[in-house]
């Protein structure tokens, strides 16, 4: 499986919120990352043929998404950001529903569907209506729906934003779990989502793929170190001001910052190893999304 | 597929009340309908409805049969002598309900839609009431005197009047006028149709009002059998729940009347006596019912249609509210009656509107305006599934 992206563009009236990109994926798992705004939910509705691009093509091992039609569609999984639902269903008719509109025949559709409520640990649920269901189950009947025509290609919106750190850690499993032999993407603005799951890290700012590659190609790619300081509290917002911080640990005494610097910061500054929350404030300017702390 | 979309439309709680509302309301739409037929007994007080009903088809039926010039002579002199044994105009009357349909007959029909008496047939001499067949051509044409007729208009008319044959088959059917004569028809149809309209709202618009369009779209047959299974639903929801409101109010109504007189002409009730139609009750039902559908069909697709292009389901609300009700009253400034008449709603009240004899010219010819708004809106019904069809498979997710 092989998707193509040759300088796809989307503009809204004049805003471009997707913005040339050239891009090529491969079996394996793509994390985008970039921050509310950056353009991924523009791009992944064009990946999935929801959107027309302005200008630019998607081409699926050689052929154009929109030309291929049902026959593109039919290899496509799509767990959109904001996921609706017919609430008066139960879990049950939601997955034979979409199933039979992703073409499946009945006796199939039965069984996948049966087998992605247990996969997706929703057979309690399995008879209660939509409605029903709390935020996490929603997103899990959301991944159950996506998998059932076993995609060749799997687009994630965010597909762990607004859940509770347990509920994401479980999330990411899955995802790892559904993941094999197959193409997935996944946006999110966390970092630690794709620092688990992405074997590609993708950089969204702007529109634009600022930056590719493994997360530890990424690390390398930053051009300042990072720095582990100790400051008095006074002298906090002095650093803040002067340099990108990207943590912050209050402790009796004092203030331990990690700061992301070209030179030495301060006299007792020591250089420290770079991760991927480093790399996200160094290209992005601010910090992660905030449910990351939590985790 | 279709059966998931129908269980969207049921599944809501909402839904099932209005299903259930027009329920009740097509239930006691018949009984009001039956309660109009009232029979009175020899002390003054009335029975209606399916207690009338037996004994005045015992009544009525003594004058079934061909109702020829001597009938007619038969009809003035029992009139008279009701009269003349009763010592109130009231105690007449309940000597002669058995023939107060042909006693009307010639009250009408000896008069004129202007002039009409209801006491004519008291006075009028045997021989005078003798001639009320020819007469119905004479009225005719003094009425061309009076008003604008066209010379297509006045055309198709004489040829229809030409057309009808005296003498009249009468007998009992006081079913199939109480189903086809009164105002309960038209008014059943027009709740029928905002009430189809709320079940149908959704179908289109419920996957971008839920949020649920981005995996509707997405999928394999996002765009096209799966569409495909809405045009059918709304298809089904219409024909199924129009047909079945209507079987039903027909079906009570003449349970509890009887079905006698189906194949009676319709101008055996007076209140048709001038229609310019020859067709049987039967006919009529028929005209009325298939012509009401393709009001349905045309009225709701449209209105699904601009729900699905808006988005939302507020104008599958309102449309068919406004289509079947506006025309009623815009039709009153009088430089728009003539457009007016063209409206689809006018397909809702066949049952009353069809005794107007309103003609359109095309052409140079003269044609019943019922005669062109059927295959018109049935055309225009047809033609808005692939509408629907081909403008939702397209949407664009913004
Ligand atoms: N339908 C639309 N009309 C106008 N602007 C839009 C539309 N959809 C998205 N945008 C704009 O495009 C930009 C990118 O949005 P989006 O793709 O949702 O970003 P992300 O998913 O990365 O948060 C945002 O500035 C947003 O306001
Ligand atoms: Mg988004």
């Amino acid at each position: 499986m092989e998707l193509r992206i040759n300088n796809l563009t989307k503009e809204f009236g004049g805003f471009t919120a997707v913005d040339h990109l050239n891009l090529t994926m491969e079996n394996g798992v793509y994390g985008l990352l970039g921050v509310n705004g950056a353009g991924k939910t523009t791009f992944m509705k064009m990946l999935c043929t929801l959107l027309t691009p302005t200008e630019g093509e998607i081409r699926c091992n050689g052929r154009e998404i929109r030309e291929m039609d049902g026959e593109y569609r039919k290899i496509l999984g799509y767990l959109p950001q904001d996921f609706g639902f017919y609430p008066e269903f139960s879990v049950q008719d939601y997955l034979l529903y979409i199933a039979a509109l992703k073409g499946l025949r009945p006796v199939v559709a039965k069984r996948r569907a049966r087998e992605l409520i247990e996969k997706t640990g929703l057979r309690k649920a399995a008879k209660k209506k939509m409605r029903a269901l709390s935020g996490g189950m929603k997103r899990r009947a959301g991944i159950a729906q996506a998998m059932l025509n076993n995609p060749k290609i799997l687009v994630l919106d965010e597909p762990t934003a607004g859940l509770d750190p347990n509920e994401r850690i479980r999330f990411r499993n899955l995802i790892s779990e559904l993941a094999e032999e197959r193409l997935v993407l996944l946006s999110t603005h966390i970092v630690s989502d794709v620092e688990y799951i992405a074997n590609q890290i993708l950089l969204m700012k702007g529109g634009r793929i600022v930056l590719e590659g493994e997360a530890s190609e990424l690390i390398d790619s930053m051009e300042e170190g990072v720095w582990s300081v100790f400051a008095r509290k006074n002298e906090v917002s002095a650093f803040m001001k002067k340099y990108k911080v990207s943590n912050l640990k209050t402790e009796h005494d004092g203030v331990e910052l990690r700061i992301i610097a070209g030179k030495r910061p301060a006299r007792d500054a020591v250089l420290v190893d770079a991760n991927l929350e480093d790399v996200f404030l160094y290209y992005f300017g601010e910090k992660a999304g905030e449910e990351n702390a939590a985790v | 597929m279709l059966r998931f979309e129908l269980k969207k439309i049921w599944s809501k709680r909402m839904n099932q009340g209005a299903v259930l509302l027009l329920l009740v309301i097509v239930i006691a739409g018949s009984f009001l309908a039956a309660r109009d037929v009232k029979y009175y007994k020899e002390d003054g007080s009335s029975v209606s409805g399916i207690f009338a009903a037996g004994r005045l088809r015992r009544e009525k039926n003594k004058w079934k049969g061909y109702v020829t010039e001597d009938v007619l002579k038969k009809v003035v002199e029992e009139n008279k002598r009701a009269h003349d044994e009763a010592d109130t105009a009231d105690g007449a009357f309940i000597k002669y309900q058995g023939l107060s349909d042909l006693r009307e007959w010639i009250n009408s029909g000896m008069a004129g839609r202007e002039n009409y008496d209801y006491y004519l047939c008291d006075s009028i001499s045997t021989d005078t009431a003798a001639t009320l067949y020819e007469k119905r051509v004479s009225l005719l044409k003094e009425e061309f005197a009076g008003q604008g007729y066209s010379k297509e208009e006045k055309e198709v008319l004489l040829r229809r009047y030409g057309e009808f044959e005296a003498p009249l088959y009468y007998g009992y059917a006081d079913g199939w006028k109480a189903v086809l004569d009164s105002q309960y028809l038209p008014t059943l149809m027009i709740i029928s149709i905002v009430i189809i309209g709320f079940l149908v709202s959704g179908v289109f618009s419920c996957e971008f009002q839920l949020g649920a369009d981005s995996v509707f779209f997405s999928a394999n047959y996002g765009r096209n059998r799966g569409v495909l299974a809405k045009v059918e639903a709304c298809f089904a929801v219409v024909t199924v729940i129009y047909w079945a409101a209507m079987l039903l109010f027909t079906g009570l109504v003449l349970g509890m009347l009887g079905a006698q007189g189906a194949g009676l002409m319709i101008q055996t009730d007076s209140l048709n006596w001038m229609c310019m139609y020859n067709i049987t009750f039967a006919e009529k039902w028929l005209l009325t019912m298939f012509g009401g559908y393709v009001a349905h069909l045309c009225i709701l697709f449209f209105a699904v249609l601009v729900s699905a292009k808006s988005r939302s389901a507020v104008a599958a609300v309102t449309i068919p509210f406004a289509l079947s009700c506006a025309p009623m009253f815009l039709g009153r400034v009088p430089f728009l009656t003539k457009a007016m008449n063209l409206f689809p709603d006018m397909l809702l009240r066949i049952s009353t509107f069809l005794r107007d004899n309103l003609i359109y010219t095309i052409g140079g010819k003269g044609h019943g305006v019922y005669e062109i708004l059927i295959p018109v809106y049935l055309l225009l019904a047809l033609l808005m599934m692939p509408v629907m069809y081909a403008g939702y498979r397209r949407s664009e997710l913004g």
